[in-house]
């Protein structure tokens, strides 16, 4: 079965390089061939070719090929680099490193690496090295302190994933193409037009389909599987309400606050100030407001209102609530500060020509305001997503600790309750290696639509 | 100009250095501090003495004790240091042996008593080394009696492992039931309920009160309260006698005894009686509702009944743990803690470390430590001195837990189970019920499940740490 | 926002009445202070004076600061915490500036390679490798340590990107200047560079400083003895004083927590504000 892995890779390795080199020649397709299927055989021979065992599974299959494919991938990406090098397509260093044009010191060569030598020693030891070393313990079965250690291949993964290898395959795929079909129809139609219309709606279903993907390829539990599929399911609620209730409440408080008025500077400041509370406090904080023996909610809803409130740690959806709404006014403070600097940009003629239009002042915002905003909403997209995804675990230590049945340990908690309470350092690292793949994706879909969209230009 | 550039990195690496040199002061200086004071007859023998308390409380006592043993013995220097919480220091404690900075002694809880016993170094080696063994018959040493031979039997049994105690006890309780009186007799009880059935009745009374409290009864979702009750009806945890006849590999979270325990916790939850804070292990949160009157009876810990005595605005009365009327009683079992040393000392620093821990409780310690908090009087001096001072007749509530212990039986299903990754396993049970309480399961198909992730789980641990 | 653009007037925006604006601006701070002012509020009170839901200042502040400060010394653990976020945000910044600099103003081989390395840490948040870092870090011996606090920490492409960005928009005539007068590059980065980026300085600062500050997971992995802790992690044990659920000191020593990034934040509010750049920390 690696044989036909490796076959694989000999015959689509030249197809890649054929794709995307300017020059196709016979020795550079053998090369190509060569290096696709040295990199498909880097992850089998490290793990001794595990996934392909006499035990193994089908999914375990898909795993080792997936590898396989992923390390050709990345070997023919770096031939590819130094092939252009060869054709003389060199990389703009300058633009891309910001390096001046002109002049510059010309000094040892070693004073430029004597500079950066610290930054890229720190980044190697505290970043790459236990990058790689999560991988590594992802495969074992291993404890803090264990006198051993015992590979266990992928099933640290395959035990979180359904087992039916084809609905693994087909189920993101579909994704996929959903995607692209949405795309394509989006491309096609006229716009303005009821077919557009219909497009953007297939556009947003395609989106949502990803998220119904990943929600039927993560085991429900059972048979000794690993339930993981509540805690992506709590992971996304959790993350889009604090980043929609945080963007929209930001927003919100930005329009109603970045007009002269006199004391504005002291709104703002009272507005943003949150931006300095730490996750902790903000948990500690809210803990106190909704106690169920001795918060104000739970006493101002009965005594006003006559209304029993539960205690919100017994209730999944106010647990939940509880926990964005204590996240959202901590990320409020940045995201009132980013709109406040974004609404500076507004066009200002165009409002006031909307205003001549005759326009309402709710087409003013959403014809022109938004638009104008969107580069600085999408990077608040990108930070308030990172900071749902990691920062909240001080929030949810604070105030549930995962509580009720573990409807609010997001994926973060998880891999501490995981990995540290329960010191299964090997299912937590596995665990980690699927939040990594979720921010690399948010990452690249940040770097590709940013590129012409977000500037980054200093003040 | 290269000069320059030199002294910049120079800078750069001194602030780094500094990062790791200002630490370094607060180990060192401690240390050293105790050495130079030491009035300059011979060196002194530092020794670190990790606790995991730290509340003012049960962390000042440690304090307290070493100051007295430093100043009684000032050859030695017993450094306490306090962690959040067993596990903290456990798992600093592995890692600072791992990086060859241990500490000497360790204050351990019951529940990883196996992993303790399992636990090496980067050599291999186990990292304790049993006390027993350590004290090789004597009497006294460096003159502090040898209290080892005194202490009560139910911690001896739980924590003689092949034949020897590899730690020595120290804050020892059991399960009690609290009682606010003033709610029960208003309901016409006048005793505190003894059984499970006894507490329906008197919950069917109290919630039928017109101005009673909102809830009945509470105790924390903690898996201690599991075992007890399995402790109770004589069913084991685990196979090879509770793990004490061999290493356990098995679990049995679906046993009768299990069944029936949690059908009765659910049905108290399912009628309105039992009052879930929500959260697991949630002693703040239920020992709060009963001091504020919330509730009319609480489950807890022995260990805080000086505390509940004093802060109770109500007539507070302890009782044993309520049990399953329909099996024979067969006991409740320990919990709490030992203190744990260190293998690889030197004979001196050994010597100090005994020392220290038999000084800790000896007679007059182990009753005020008891007077403070309310855990077992942990030798049988102790409870002599105790009795003699007329403490029991003064607070009665204070000699609940000694005597039910007492009336537990020698099995091994009353001593508790040894096991590996009983943490894990534990977390496992408490998220198990949870999810019966919370989101209304069957007790029988979660334990199911939940057994089969508590095998899974040890299993595992045996691969890593078996034979 | 004064620094923010200073030239440009909003008035066009801007018709009719001001009072509802007013109204509700007033109200909105309201709202978001809401939380703080109440604890301030249980900060003063005991636990019955909370029970009865009193809605006066207790009579509980001392007793409460005397259990936070002095029984559970928290004054340490906001020892430890300035230590931590001053060495974190100085080591930053310098190393950003340095790298910075070796970006912008040297040529040297396979410089985009490099580039490419420190971007790609972009993607790798600290968060989703902790557990094989605490491992790791705990492997050096630096468990408990000031230096596992801060090593980890010193780098990141974000700062390096920002000081890059910067320098790549300044007038090149600076460069040249101070060549003719054969300024090393740590002269031209010292004498030139830093006096005229002190707004940008300021922004990465507030940053890290507030980011260091507010840091909570690593802390409560690497730092287990409790005289070694940092802020954001001490609370946890302040839920429980004398044995149960004490709720005013846990409020007291949050809002103390709160004030050495919030005196940061307000006093370099003004730089930070006009020299941020989009730009956050992972």
């Amino acid at each position: 079965m690696l044989i036909i892995g490796l076959v694989a890779a000999a015959i689509l390795g030249p197809f890649y390089t054929w794709r995307n080199t300017d020059n196709p020649s016979a020795s550079r397709f053998g090369i190509a061939s060569a290096v696709a299927v040295a990199g498909a055989a880097v992850t089998p021979i490290a793990m001794g070719q595990c996934g392909f065992a006499a035990e193994s599974t089908g999914v375990d299959h898909l795993f080792a090929y997936g590898l396989m494919a992923a390390g050709a991938l990345l070997g023919l990406v770096a031939l590819q680099a130094l092939f252009d090098r060869a054709d003389g397509k060199k990389r703009d260093t300058v633009a891309m490193t910001g390096e001046i044009r002109t002049g510059g010191y010309r000094m040892g060569w070693w004073v430029p690496w004597l500079l950066l030598s610290p930054t890229l020693i720190i980044l190697l030891v505290f970043l790459y090295r236990p990058a790689v070393e999560t991988f590594t313990l992802s495969t074992q079965l291993t404890r803090l302190g264990a006198p051993r250690s015992v590979d266990v291949c992928f099933s640290n993964f395959t035990e979180v994933l359904i087992d039916d290898p084809f609905k693994l395959v087909a189920y993101p795929l579909l994704a996929i193409a959903a995607i692209y079909g949405a795309r394509f129809w989006v491309k096609r139609a006229a716009p303005g037009s009821l077919s557009r219309r219909g497009a953007d709606l297939a556009a947003v279903g395609a989106m949502l389909s990803v998220f119904v993907a990943l929600y039927a390829v993560f085991s429900p539990g059972g048979g000794g599987q690993v339930a993981y599929r509540p805690v992506y399911v709590n992971t996304v609620i959790i993350s889009i309400g604090i980043v929609a209730l945080g963007m929209v409440g930001g927003l919100a408080v930005a329009y109603l606050a970045f007009r002269e008025i006199r004391g504005g500077t002291i709104y703002r400041t009272l507005l943003i100030w949150p931006y300095a509370i730490s996750p902790a406090v903000a948990g500690v904080l809210f803990f106190m407001i909704f106690d169920p023996t001795a918060g104000v909610f739970t006493h101002v809803m009965d005594t006003w209102f006559g209304i029993d409130v539960p205690n919100y740690r017994e209730h999944a959806v106010l647990a939940q609530g509880a926990i964005i709404l204590a996240s959202a006014w901590k990320i409020l403070g940045y995201n009132i500060l980013f709109y406040l600097a974004g609404l500076q940009t507004v066009p200002i003629d165009q409002i006031e020509a909307a205003v001549i239009d005759g326009a309402s002042a709710w087409q003013r915002f959403t014809k022109i305001v938004l638009p104008a905003l969107s580069p600085i909403t999408f990077f608040l997209l990108v930070t308030n997503l990172t900071y749902a995804f990691f920062e909240v675990y001080a929030t949810i230590d604070f105030m549930t600790k995962g509580a009720p049945a573990g409807k609010t340990s997001v994926a973060i908690y998880e891999i501490i309750r995981v990995g540290v309470n329960n010191g299964d350092l090997g299912r937590g690292a596995a665990q980690s290696v699927l939040l990594f793949i979720a921010v690399i994706g948010v990452t690249l879909w940040q770097f590709r639509t940013s590129g012409s969209r977000v500037s980054y230009g200093g003040a | 100009m290269r000069y320059r550039l030199l002294a910049l990195l120079v800078v750069i690496s001194m602030i780094i250095a500094a990062c790791g040199s200002g630490d370094e002061d607060t180990t060192t200086t401690a240390a050293a501090g105790g050495g130079d004071d030491g009035g300059g007859t011979a060196e002194v023998i530092d020794i670190d003495f990790w606790v995991a308390f730290s509340d003012e409380a049960r962390l000042g006592f440690a304090e307290d004790r070493a100051a007295e043993f430093n100043t009684k013995h000032p050859e030695y220097n017993i450094e306490v240091t306090s962690f959040a919480s067993y596990n903290d220091a456990f798992d600093a404690a592995v890692l600072a042996v791992d990086s060859g900075e241990p500490p000497g002694i360790i204050h351990f809880f019951e529940a990883a008593t196996r992993q303790a016993l399992d636990a090496v170094g980067a050599d291999g080696n186990p990292i304790f080394k049993s006390v027993t063994e350590a004290i090789a018959g004597r009497s006294e040493i460096l003159g502090e009696p040898v209290v080892l031979d005194s202490v009560v039997s139910a911690a001896r049994d739980y924590y003689t492992v092949d034949g020897s105690f590899y730690s020595m006890p120290w804050n020892t309780s059991t399960t009690v039931m609290f009682n606010n009186m003033e709610i029960l007799n208003a309901a016409g009880i006048t005793e505190p309920p003894a059984t499970w059935a006894d507490v329906e009745t008197a919950c069917e009374a109290i919630m039928g009160l017109a101005d009673g409290p909102s809830g009945c009864i509470t105790w924390p979702n903690h898996s201690w309260f599991v075992e007890q009750s399995m402790g109770q009806q004589g069913e084991l945890l685990a196979n090879a006698d509770n793990g004490r006849s061999g290493r356990a590999t098995e679990v049995f979270l679906e046993s009768d005894g299990m069944l029936a325990y949690l059908d009765w916790w659910k049905g108290l939850s399912d009628s309105g009686y039992y009052t879930y804070t929500g959260l697991q292990r949630d002693w703040d949160g239920t020992s709060n509702a009963y001091l504020a009157g919330e509730v009319a009876m609480l489950i807890y810990s022995s260990s805080d009944t000086t505390f509940f005595d004093e802060n109770a605005e109500f007539d507070n009365q302890a009782s044993f743990m309520p049990r399953n009327g329909d099996v024979d009683y067969v006991g409740n079992l320990i919990g709490g803690a030992t203190i744990w040393m260190l293998d690889g000392m030197d004979t001196a620093t050994e010597d100090g470390a005994l020392a220290f821990m038999n000084f800790f409780s000896n007679p007059d310690n182990a009753a005020d430590w008891h007077q403070l908090t309310g855990y077992v009087p942990i030798t049988e001096d102790a409870v002599d001195l105790l009795e003699g001072e007329g403490w029991y007749d003064e607070s009665p509530n204070s000699k609940v837990a000694s005597d039910q212990l007492a009336a537990a039986q020698n099995t091994p299903a009353s001593l508790g189970a040894l096991l590996g990754n009983f943490v894990g396993i534990r977390d496992i049970i408490t998220i198990a019920i949870e999810d019966i309480l919370v989101n209304d399961l069957d007790v029988a198909t979660r334990m199911a499940q939940a057994n089969e992730e508590a095998n899974k789980s040890l299993s595992e641990y045996e691969q890593l740490y078996g034979n | 926002m004064a620094g923010l653009a200073p030239g440009v007037q909003r008035r066009g925006w801007f018709r009719g009445r001001k009072w509802p604006f007013h109204l509700g601006l007033t109200a909105t701070a309201t709202i978001i202070a809401f939380p703080l002012l109440y604890a301030a509020l249980i900060a003063t009170q005991n636990n019955p004076e909370i029970f009865s839901f009193r809605t006066s200042p207790g009579t509980a502040l001392r007793s409460n600061f005397e259990a936070v400060w002095v029984k559970r010394n928290f004054a340490g653990a906001m020892w430890n915490t300035v230590q931590m976020s001053f060495y974190v945000t100085a080591g930053k910044t310098v190393l950003s500036l340095l790298a910075g600099l070796a970006f912008v103003y040297f040529k040297f081989r396979a410089k985009w390679l490099v580039f490419f390395f420190v971007l790609v840490t972009l993607m790798m948040p600290t968060e989703v490798m902790i557990l094989a870092m605490f491992r790791m870090v705990s492997g050096f011996g630096w468990q408990d340590t000031m230096t596992a606090l801060v090593a980890p920490f010193l780098a990141s492409a974000t700062g390096a990107f920002l000081f890059r960005q910067h320098f790549a928009n300044l007038p090149l005539e600076l460069l040249e200047a101070s060549q003719i007068d054969g300024a090393t590059p740590i002269k031209f980065l010292t004498r030139v560079l830093i006096p005229i980026s002190w707004n940008v300085i300021a922004a990465l600062a507030v940053i890290q400083f507030v980011y260091t500050w507010n840091m909570f997971l690593w802390p409560s992995l690497i730092i287990r003895d409790e005289a070694r802790q940092v802020v954001q992690v001490s609370l946890q044990t302040l839920t429980n004083i004398d044995g149960a659920l004490t709720y005013g000191p846990l409020m007291l020593a949050a809002i103390i927590a709160s004030i050495p990034p919030a005196i940061v934040f307000l006093l370099l509010q003004k730089r930070f504000m006009s020299g941020f750049a989009i730009g956050q920390e992972k």
